[in-house]
């Protein structure tokens, strides 16, 4: 026997009530955690994906939402950028790197990302990981493709496979125009890094530009056909032809992209370049095109979300106080039974700071369990929340909880409610020995 | 004090009252100049309810406090103590048995019996051995059982394992017969001398049922120590 096992057998003797409170503290807790893990994994799925780019270049309306298309996948840019732009901004300095991309056409949904083989051997989603093979290699011929990691799961894709895009980007699956005469084989697949790129399928821009190039002559002369037909109604048939469109039969029109990511070079080992503010300067002057520097476009992103998850913490920190309170309450409403043991206990030879200690014990230990079983609804609430993150806005949100803030959580529910037993305890150690020991009238 | 004047003053392992004074908020007072139970002596306080009998247990246990007066146990004045000190003494020198036990629900029998030894500073491995053979003595069968699902009897009877199990050098039993009847009773205060007996405890039975009078052979009226009448 010890005081122990009296606190224990007190909180089994009203297990309804100690459930519930231990249940609340559980939930606080856990609602807490996912919210700090998320808020710092959200942070960090943002962080990744930016990679080692100094530079973005779009036309896009604003360079945040640059950003968000072109490194994040957020829509398909509306604005294109010529292929002049490019020649002229590749040739206006010495980049370590210039790597034109195409976001617009989409596999069930995953975006696919038109570029060069530079993107998957010079860009690395997260500084120092470049992009690596789970199997297959990069696209070196037209019409194929490497998929990300998450896009090859969701699909089933492997190596081998012919998959046909559909133009246009968005959450309908098999939605917008079907490039059906140009199947795609699967050369790659990339393992996990970690960012938005796992979701994306990478080929190269000529592959693109013809397919475009052909929906748009195909349009041209379909217009033209009826433009024909409602003026000659003999109705003479005109078979409708398709358009074959070869690489040699580009031109600079047919040759559009959307954004363009630009390295400065830097010294080895180094990620920062000295030229970089000057550069990200003299491109701004122009008017036609919006560069960014992604780093601190995402910096200023999670400035704003900041706001609004601190306010979620906010809430969370009001349940986490109010489930204290529900232990107080719990206690006090018990309290007339409570006060026949303490008297007994006092009788038999417990101090009044015992007992008082007993109540203390109680509450914390309502809370450890609390605080403990709300760490493992946590990991598993993370684990729910990712996976929905995930789909739902695309972004790879690991769901870990960082153990020292986790710790941090705990602490501060268990102290809590050893706080919320004050008051009980308190009562506890007033409790009158002799009017509670007579017979319940 | 006729009755208490009897008694052997040289005793000092026993109950030595002088000068005590109690005053209750309602205005009655209880005053004692002097009462002597010897170590191992029973005493039957008899008396009408609100004759202040439970009063006199409760300042000898040291749950209440007296205005004035000593009140020595084993030579311990338990009034001039305080707080943990005196709650110390009254876990290790004093056993109570209550008119409904306040036994405590939740724990079994030998748990019951357990915590009091615990309270009265007996090591883990005493506690279970002392409180076992205290429930065999009171023929309890089944200790392990939650106390909620003992018999009244049986209740009754880990209630005086408990108040004796720790050996205490005074046992004090509040109505412990109130609620059984008459044959029960007899059959309940039998048990609690025999376990004070066995103790060597002195004894303090309070009631006021007159049938217990003869299983007593010292009866202290409670009205004699005192003035009932208010000091108004």
């Amino acid at each position: 026997m010890n005081d122990m096992i009296i606190v224990l057998r007190s909180l089994r003797v009203r297990l309804l009530a100690s459930s519930v409170t231990v249940a609340m503290v559980a939930i606080a807790v856990a609602l807490l955690l996912v919210l700090m893990s998320l808020r710092e994994a959200a942070s960090q799925a943002f962080r990744r994906g930016t990679g080692n780019i100094h530079l973005l270049v779009s036309a896009d309306a604003s360079p945040l939402v640059g950003v968000l298309n072109g490194l994040f996948y957020a829509n398909a840019p509306a604005n294109p950028i010529a292929w002049g732009k490019y020649e002229e901004i590749k040739n206006s300095f010495p980049w370590q790197w210039a790597i034109p991309t195409q976001l617009g056409d989409s596999f069930r949904g995953s975006p696919v990302m038109a570029t060069t083989p530079e993107f998957l051997s010079n860009f690395e989603p997260v500084s120092g990981q470049p992009f690596q093979y789970a199997s297959g290699k990069s696209f070196a011929e037209d019409f194929q493709v490497v998929a990300g990691s998450q896009a090859a799961s969701e699909h089933g894709l492997s190596v081998g496979q012919k998959i046909v895009f559909s133009h246009g980007t968005g959450g309908s699956r098999e939605g917008g125009h079907q490039h059906a005469d140009h199947p795609y084989e699967v050369v790659g697949i990339l393992k996990p890094t970690g960012s938005a790129h796992d979701r994306a399928l990478f080929t190269n821009l000529q592959s693109t530009w013809i397919i475009h190039a052909e929906d748009r002559r195909e349009n041209a002369a379909r217009a033209e056909h009826e433009a024909e037909a409602e003026e000659d109604h003999a109705g003479h048939d005109h078979a409708h032809e398709h358009e074959h469109v070869e690489a040699a039969d580009l031109t600079d029109a047919d040759k559009l992209m959307t954004g363009i990511l630009l390295r400065l070079p830097t010294r080895p080992g180094s990620d920062a370049s000295a030229s970089i503010a000057a550069q990200f300067d003299r491109l701004r002057r122009d008017m036609a095109i919006t560069v960014a520097q992604p780093a601190q476009q995402i910096g200023r992103l999670m400035a704003i979300v900041g706001d609004i998850d601190w306010l979620f913490l906010a809430m969370a920190v009001v349940v986490l106080v109010s489930s204290a309170i529900s232990i107080m309450l719990a206690m006090v409403a018990s309290m007339e039974l409570r006060r026949r043991q303490v008297a007994v206990l006092r009788v038999l030879g417990a101090s009044a700071w015992r007992v008082f200690a007993l109540a203390i014990t109680e509450s914390t230990l309502i809370g450890l369990i609390g605080a403990i079983l709300g760490a493992f609804l946590a990991i598993g609430g993370s684990a729910i929340a990712s996976t929905i993150l995930a789909q739902r806005i695309g972004i790879t949100v690991a769901g870990t909880i960082d153990p020292r803030s986790a710790a941090l959580v705990m602490a501060g529910a268990v102290v809590l409610a050893a706080l919320a037993g004050i008051i009980p305890a308190i009562k506890s150690y007033r409790t009158p020995v002799a009017r509670h020991l007579r017979p319940i009238a | 004090m006729k009755v208490a004047s009897s008694a052997q003053t040289s005793d000092t392992l026993g109950i030595d009252i002088s000068g005590l004074h109690f005053a209750y908020r309602r205005g009655f007072q209880l005053s004692i100049p002097y009462f002597h139970v010897a170590s191992g002596e029973h005493v039957l306080l008899a008396g009408s309810s609100g004759s202040g009998k439970s009063t006199l247990l409760h300042l000898i246990a040291g749950i209440d406090d007296a205005s004035a007066g000593e009140i020595r146990i084993r030579g311990t004045n338990i009034l001039g103590l305080h707080g943990a000190q005196r709650d110390t003494f009254r876990g290790k020198n004093i056993g109570m048995i209550f008119q409904t036990f306040n036994l405590l629900q939740g724990f079994t029998a030998l748990e019951n019996v357990m915590m009091a030894l615990m309270l009265a500073g007996y090591s883990s491995s005493q506690q279970r051995s002392r409180a076992e053979s205290a429930l065999s003595k009171l023929a309890i069968a089944d200790p392990h059982s939650p106390i909620e699902m003992l018999s009244v009897g049986q209740q009754q009877r880990v209630a005086v394992a408990r108040a004796v199990a720790g050996e205490p050098c005074v046992v004090l039993a509040d109505e412990p017969t109130a609620s059984l009847d008459p044959a029960n009773a007899r059959v309940a205060i039998e048990l609690i001398k025999e376990a004070a007996r066995a103790a060597g405890a002195a004894l303090i039975v309070t009631s006021h049922d007159p049938s217990l009078r003869e299983a007593f052979t010292r009866i202290v009226e409670v009205s004699q120590f005192a003035p009932t009448e208010a000091v108004r």
